[in-house]
């Protein structure tokens, strides 16, 4: 136990310099392209037209006359404090427009992110275990197509055919306009409607999020069967598989129980990026659906010219992709003995 | 007769082609006898014990011939009946000590897993206490230190020669009638292969079992067996009790295996090796597989595979012991 | 059974070729992949005698059409075959779709050999080191490399097209900073398991500096899982390049782009789907023949030579 306390010391850690390690890459990248304290000021001032005398108070205010390393500790220390800056539009802090859209995204994301590490694992074990066969055959040709296939045009087809010719289910927003939302407890929509007990605005959240979920699974779930095929055909040839089957187990335990357990510990990585990355990776989904999370804010962002939001969502995705890989490497010594106990 | 493998074909299908893996095997095992398959690598063996059991890789297949193992055709069984098959009638061990236990379950589990599998057979019920004691017991029984803590352990915290006993005492507790062990002690430093091989001697006289004992080596194979079968290219080339065979070996490539032991008498840099190399099975040589390495080539070995001939009370192929038609 | 085939003495590119051959769906992915970089060079030669006699005609006198400019009485013509300039339709500006695909197979196909080789270059110069000399330099490395690892590939990209201005050289820029980690922890990986190997182990006794065993053994016998993932990296790049493109990210004046083109077309889809669909399967097919190869390769590293 001992070992592993210490395990994730050392984790936590690492965790903690890789964090500070990106606000200094995002520091550095924004020194480069505004070498000045008053190209530094033009970034962050709301007014695009400022006049100089405006834009040096503004490099005053916010310390851009400083020497070069404690504008650094500055701004670790803000960022650690959840200080990224006002936005340009709107005025308010930065961390409470993530905290409004955030939450948004992070539910359809869950939901998708979900959908296609169910379907990677089981169509990747599937094909291993039947591999060279038929089935093995169909699941490559099914992965190759839809992770090949670009996120955008997953999308129109799957809003064309499930919106548009089934008419099933709505192909844009995030709920009904109609329906009032319900009062901001969590900021997760659903939750919400859940806690206020409004089922009507409920059905209508889960209703909207199907479509880019089922998008978002469908388009990612190619990379886990295929990490997960081969790690499964590895472990398939192992003795102690067959050593699994001469004790008589039947195959579905075999595959399941003993060859995918152990395949897992790769594929508990690459699950975790999946997490941490979706929200990141969702932009375009968010864009084609109109539903307004993190990722429509950060490209409204780019066409507004909005740094500071900009800057923002990039150091708070980062943030939750550190997060996600050391939550991994946790599941690493949950999954894997010889982690915990060596 | 326990196990009758007659004309046994099993290739493999490879990018370079189909491989023919075994060509034609006859072997039988009686009740209670030990037999070692002993060849160099790509010779078959393995294959042969993997036929048997039915754990052929995904790209292997029995193109011709048969395995009869306690009175059950083993390559037309269907998928239930050979789960039913694994474990009773027959129960295999693998080289890697490293790779043999699940590295993610502890060892109890993985005896318990066993144990639940032959009660289910037995249509008993199944009580996980009962089943610890009983093979803390079966531990003992292998000489394994310790049983109590031990089964309680991960894999990665035994050593090599620990996990092959334990291996060994899980087929203990299936009581199958056919054991195989695959160069079980190759991946095992001297004296623990030693221990391990003193184990199997005794175990197979207290369980009478019949044991197929897979080796490259031939002094491990003399240490245990009661015959040999020597395999090439994928045939059985020489089959008979082990005195016999070690003591007056009459197919050219046994001579050249029990040569190329280094016995303690000659000098040191004497040691003699086989000239040439196994045959490429992708494209075997014509006739018999051995003539490219063989001293006593004769013309006719060139161009035909030599039948299966009795000589000296063994089975063996060879055209120097065919007798001339008469 | 890996011991039952004899593979010693089997290697090389004749091997590799042979072996990518024998698969039909590997050979067919060459096929596409050679037609693509063909094309791409081919075209992008044409692009650079436009620029250098600024005769911009030259750009599209393999094409079927002027891909730029409007013919407005052109507008969405569906795709068909009795005419090569509409076969597969054309935009609401009347400009061919085939001509603008064709016209825009440069830059994907720089953007995909450029990012994966620039990546790979970097990746080498950390991943290396990191593992061969281990301990601190290690630590800083890797702690550097994770941090790269971390940012959200795509906002990455966007936030870089907007503080270095659009264009092509930002968006190839921000494509390898996002993608050299990866080999990074690749080189590292195999650096660590081959720095104990014997031919290491007696290059270092007989006095080999270490930037001469990282050249002449580490890099060389590393190189092989490399190029299997880089190879599937090749339709990656080409898949988030074209996903920038649909945003609107690092795109030029008068330069189509398969990604803005779907883009474009977004608006007049289902009735005129082949402006989506197009250049959408154009992509796919692209990024599918390069996994072919690529998991062919894998295979062939990872010893899967049997099935």
């Amino acid at each position: 136990m001992a070992g592993f306390v210490a395990f994730l010391i050392r984790r936590v850690a690492n965790a903690f310099v890789t964090i500070v390690l990106m606000i200094f890459l995002v520091f550095i990248l924004v020194h480069v392209v505004a070498p000045t304290p008053i190209d530094m000021a033009k970034l962050v001032s709301p007014n695009p037209r400022a006049s100089m005398q405006d834009l040096e108070n503004i490099a005053r205010d916010h310390g851009f006359y400083e020497p070069i390393y404690i504008q650094f500790v500055h701004y670790v220390e803000q960022v650690l404090t959840g200080n990224l800056g006002t936005d340009l539009q709107q005025g308010v802090p930065e961390v409470d427009l993530i905290a409004q859209y955030l939450p948004i995204s992070f539910e359809m994301v869950l939901a998708g992110s979900i959908l296609a590490v169910l379907v990677g694992l089981y169509t990747g074990a599937v094909s291993a275990s039947n591999r060279g066969g038929a089935t093995d055959y169909a699941v490559k040709g099914l992965y190759l197509v839809t992770w090949a296939a670009p996120i955008f045009v997953v999308a129109v087809i799957v809003q064309l055919v499930f919106a548009f010719w089934l008419k099933l289910l709505p192909a844009s927003g995030i709920a009904n306009p109609l329906l009032a939302t319900p009062t901001r407890v969590t900021g997760f929509p659903l939750l919400d409607g859940i806690i206020a007990g409004d089922w009507a605005y409920s059905w209508s959240v889960v209703q909207h999020m199907i479509l880019p979920a089922l998008t978002l699974g469908l388009a990612s779930f190619g990379v886990v069967t295929r990490l997960t095929r081969a790690t499964m055909v590895d472990a398939l040839d192992k003795d102690y598989v067959k050593l699994a089957y001469m004790k008589g187990l039947p195959k579905r335990k075999v595959v399941y129980g003993t060859a995918l357990r152990n395949a897992m510990i790769p594929i508990v990585t690459l699950i975790a990026l999946i997490f941490g990355t979706a929200v990141g990776g969702a932009v375009v989904i968010e864009e084609l659906f109109n539903y307004r999370g993190l990722g429509y804010f950060a490209v409204a962002s780019v066409y507004n010219l909005n740094y500071v939001a900009i800057l923002a969502i990039t150091i708070v995705l980062g943030i939750s992709v550190i997060v996600a890989n050391f939550i991994a490497d946790v599941l690493y010594g949950v999954i894997d003995p010889r982690v915990r106990l060596s | 007769m326990l196990l009758q493998v007659e004309d046994l074909h099993v290739t493999y299908d490879t990018v370079y082609g189909t491989l023919n893996a075994l060509n034609g095997v006859n072997l039988s095992i009686e009740e209670g006898e030990t037999v070692a398959l002993v060849g160099e690598s790509g010779s078959g063996k393995s294959t042969l014990g993997l036929s048997i059991v039915r754990l052929l890789p995904p790209n292997g297949r029995y193109s011709k011939g048969s395995i009869v193992l306690n009175g059950k055709n083993v390559v037309s069984l269907s998928g239930s009946e050979v789960r039913r098959m694994r474990g009773t009638d027959v129960f295999m061990v693998f080289q890697d000590p490293l790779n043999t236990l699940n590295p993610v379950k502890r060892v109890s589990t993985q005896v318990l897993e066993a144990l639940a599998v032959r009660a289910k057979k037995e249509n008993k019920a199944f009580d996980q206490r009962e089943g610890i004691s009983e093979a803390i017991e079966k531990f003992k029984d292998v000489r394994l230190p310790d049983p109590e803590v031990l089964i309680h352990r991960y894999p990665h915290q035994l050593s090599g020669g620990q996990i092959q006993r334990v291996v060994i005492a899980i087929g203990l507790l299936l009581k199958p009638k056919l054991f195989i062990a695959d160069e079980p002690t190759s991946a095992l430093d001297v004296t623990i292969q030693a221990q391990v091989l003193k184990l199997l001697n005794s175990l197979k006289s207290e369980y009478k079992m019949s044991v197929i004992f897979i080796t490259h080596d031939i002094s491990v194979a003399y240490v245990i067996a009661d015959r040999f079968a020597v395999l090439y290219g994928g045939e059985v080339s020489e089959i008979g009790e082990v005195s016999k065979v070690v003591k007056s070996p009459l197919h050219p490539y046994t001579k050249a295996l029990i040569e190329s032991i280094p016995k303690r008498s000659r000098k040191e840099g004497e040691l003699v090796a086989i000239p040439g190399s196994p045959p490429n099975m992708l494209s075997p040589p014509t006739g018999c597989k051995f003539h490219p390495r063989c001293p006593y080539v004769m013309d006719v070995c060139r161009t035909e595979n030599p039948p299966y001939t009795e000589a000296d009370e063994r089975t063996l192929r060879c055209w120097l012991y065919e007798r001339p038609p008469t | 059974m890996e011991n039952e085939v004899p593979l010693s003495g089997q290697s090389g590119w004749r091997f590799t070729v042979r072996f990518l051959v024998h698969d039909r769906a590997a050979l067919a992915g060459l096929v596409i992949i050679g037609l693509f970089l063909g094309w791409g060079l081919v075209e992008g030669v044409m692009q650079y005698i436009a620029s250098y006699t600024h005769v911009a005609s030259w750009g599209w006198k393999l094409l079927p059409s002027d891909p730029i400019s409007l013919s407005l009485k052109n507008s969405l013509a569906a795709p068909t075959l009795s005419n090569l300039n509409n076969l597969f339709g054309a935009n609401y500006e009347g400009q061919s779709v085939l001509s603008q695909l064709l016209y825009a197979t440069p830059h994907d196909a720089t953007a995909s050999v450029l990012v994966v080789a620039s990546a790979i270059a970097i990746g080498m110069m950390i991943g290396i080191p990191a593992g061969y000399i281990g301990g601190w330099t290690d630590e800083i490395l890797m702690r550097i490399t994770d941090a790269f690892l971390a940012f959200p590939y795509l906002v990455l990209a966007i936030a870089f097209s907007v503080l270095l201005g659009e264009g092509f050289t930002t968006v190839l820029l921000a494509l390898v900073l996002i993608w050299w980690p990866t080999y990074a922890r690749y080189f590292r990986a195999q650096a660590i398991s081959l720095k104990n190997r014997n031919f290491v182990e007696a290059s270092k006794l007989s006095g080999v500096g270490p930037l001469k065993i990282m050249l002449r053994h580490i890099f060389p016998n590393s190189i092989d899982p490399v190029i299997a993932q880089a190879t599937l990296d090749f339709g990656s790049v080409i898949l988030l390049y074209s996903t920038l493109a649909f945003l609107g990210i690092g795109l030029e004046l008068n330069y189509p782009e398969w990604g803005s083109m779907s883009s474009l077309g977004v608006s007049y889809f289902p009735a005129s789907w082949w402006l989506v669909l197009v250049p959408g399967a154009t992509i796919m097919v692209i990024v599918v023949a390069f996994s072919l190869i690529g998991d062919r390769l894998q295979d062939l590293v990872a010893g899967r030579l049997t099935y």
